[in-house]
């Protein structure tokens, strides 16, 4: 969902990060998915346990912030 | 779309273009860096700079990952993928960066395995996959990727995977921000701080930029209303006759940032003495190399690289463009020579990079501005 390839540049070098919902969780991972419904795998080790419903920001595979209020 | 459709809204943007106009003292000129490739990508993108007066510069930083990476780190990254049996992995943008010796593209056609992921972790995963090879992670970024590249390094110690390394050219922020206040070629008023950096180390590592040089830096949001407010909140600063940092994104950033992706960082990572720039030149203590903790996985220790400093091609002037002294459009070869399907310079290839973002969008700024005079 958060190709590389996509236009209009690359999300990951562009220090871009994704707001995602978490649905399911995996041992460290969680799957997650955005405002449009993709789903995607992070890693979650940054920020703690999480559950279905909380609302990460994720970058490069990695959520490095949970959203609050958003 | 939910959190995004309510910061483009256009009516919003002309009242708050109209408040930071009324806030500008008659005849001073202010000069404020946003600091972040992805902010001057919007900027650009949504024409921000039409919604404030013309006492309002918005002078772009140096803070596009790729965009900094030296001609001969690219050059480094060519040398590792020649060696045998190796697969080079890297970002997306990373692929068409020019080195000495062209790009991680030509490197490709050439015969080398550079393959394009999305997250360390999917490196990580080529090397589970690929026993038989081995897996280098071309690591950049500022802090809002290195716990990314920090995380993967823990996976594979814990999995014991050692067909796995990183190459890291991971910078920080603060002390390319330090350069440019040092530099004498600049005079700004103001900062607009990295939003997702500042996620992750926080607001308190710009305090020194209020303390000391006395000037307003506020940590924004990626959206337009949240630029426009970030310069609204600065302009205010100046009227109140106040230089702090302050935190717009409040909706991400915590004053304090993420402390365990800080940890991990100071576990995983070490401050390099120095590390050559694109255009700024060589910054002490300003990039990141593994701990001698996880030497293991560090590709500079396992292969043979060249470590050869490359001049950047005469005609470019990504430098310049870096350090905010030169606009991308009064670049020489802008344009012309220099495209985004033909980059001379790192500047023209991300999309994040000023002369890309500038190329993309920014003409369709100046032809609002030529109907504007024509009417």
């Amino acid at each position: 969902m958060t190709s590389c390839s996509s236009e209009p540049g690359c999300i990951t070098c562009g220090d871009v990060a994704v707001p995602l919902t978490v649905l399911a969780v995996d041992g460290p991972d969680a799957t997650c998915a955005d405002e449009q419904g993709r789903h995607e795998v992070i890693a979650t080790e940054l920020v703690g346990n999480v559950v279905p419903g909380d609302r990460l920001l994720a970058h490069a595979g990695v959520a490095i912030e949970r959203l609050t209020g958003v | 779309m939910r959190f995004v459709d309510e910061f483009r809204d256009p009516e919003l943007a002309e009242v708050l273009g109209r408040e930071i106009a009324a806030l500008c003292e008659p005849g001073r000129h202010y000069k404020v860096m946003e600091v972040c490739g992805g902010h001057t990508h919007t900027i650009y993108r949504y024409g921000v700079q039409d919604h404030l007066p013309e006492s309002i510069e918005l002078v772009h930083g140096p803070g596009c990952p790729v965009c900094v990476i030296p001609m001969g780190r690219v050059d480094d990254g060519i040398a590792i993928a020649e060696q045998d049996g190796v697969i080079l992995t890297c970002f997306g943008d990373m692929m068409r960066v020019p080195g000495g010796r062209g790009s991680f593209l030509d490197a490709n056609a050439r015969g080398a395995d550079i393959r394009m992921v999305y997250s360390p972790l999917d490196a990580l995963r080529i090397a589970r996959a690929n026993p038989d090879r081995q897996v280098v992670f071309y690591a950049i970024g500022f802090e809002t990727t290195a716990p990314s590249t920090a995380l993967t390094v823990l996976r594979a110690k814990q999995e014991g995977i050692s067909n796995f390394s990183v190459f890291c050219n991971h910078v920080t922020i603060i002390p390319a921000i330090k350069a440019i206040l040092d530099s004498p070629d600049l005079r700004l008023d103001a900062f607009i701080g990295p939003g997702h950096v500042s996620t992750v180390i926080g607001c308190r590592p710009y305090e020194w930029i209020s303390r000391d040089f006395g000037m307003p830096l506020v940590c924004a949001g990626f959206e337009p209303l949240d630029l426009l407010q970030s310069v609204y909140m600065i302009m205010k600063q100046f009227t109140e006759g106040r230089a702090e940092v302050e935190n717009q994104y409040g909706r991400v950033v915590q004053y304090d940032g993420n402390p365990v992706a800080l940890k991990v960082l100071a576990d995983v990572f070490a401050l390099r003495p120095f590390f050559e720039w694109r255009g700024l030149g060589s910054i002490a203590h300003s990039a990141l190399q593994l701990s001698p903790r996880y030497a293991d996985f560090d590709a500079e220790l396992r292969y043979d690289i060249p470590g050869v400093r490359v001049a950047d091609p005469k005609a470019c002037q990504c430098g310049e463009v870096l350090k905010g002294v030169l606009k991308p459009w009064e670049c020489k070869v802008f344009g012309t020579a220099c495209t985004p399907e033909t980059p001379i310079g790192t500047c023209m290839v991300s999309s994040e990079g000023a002369c890309a973002a500038y190329y993309n969008y920014g003409q369709y700024a100046k032809q609002r501005l030529t109907l504007e005079v024509l009417r």
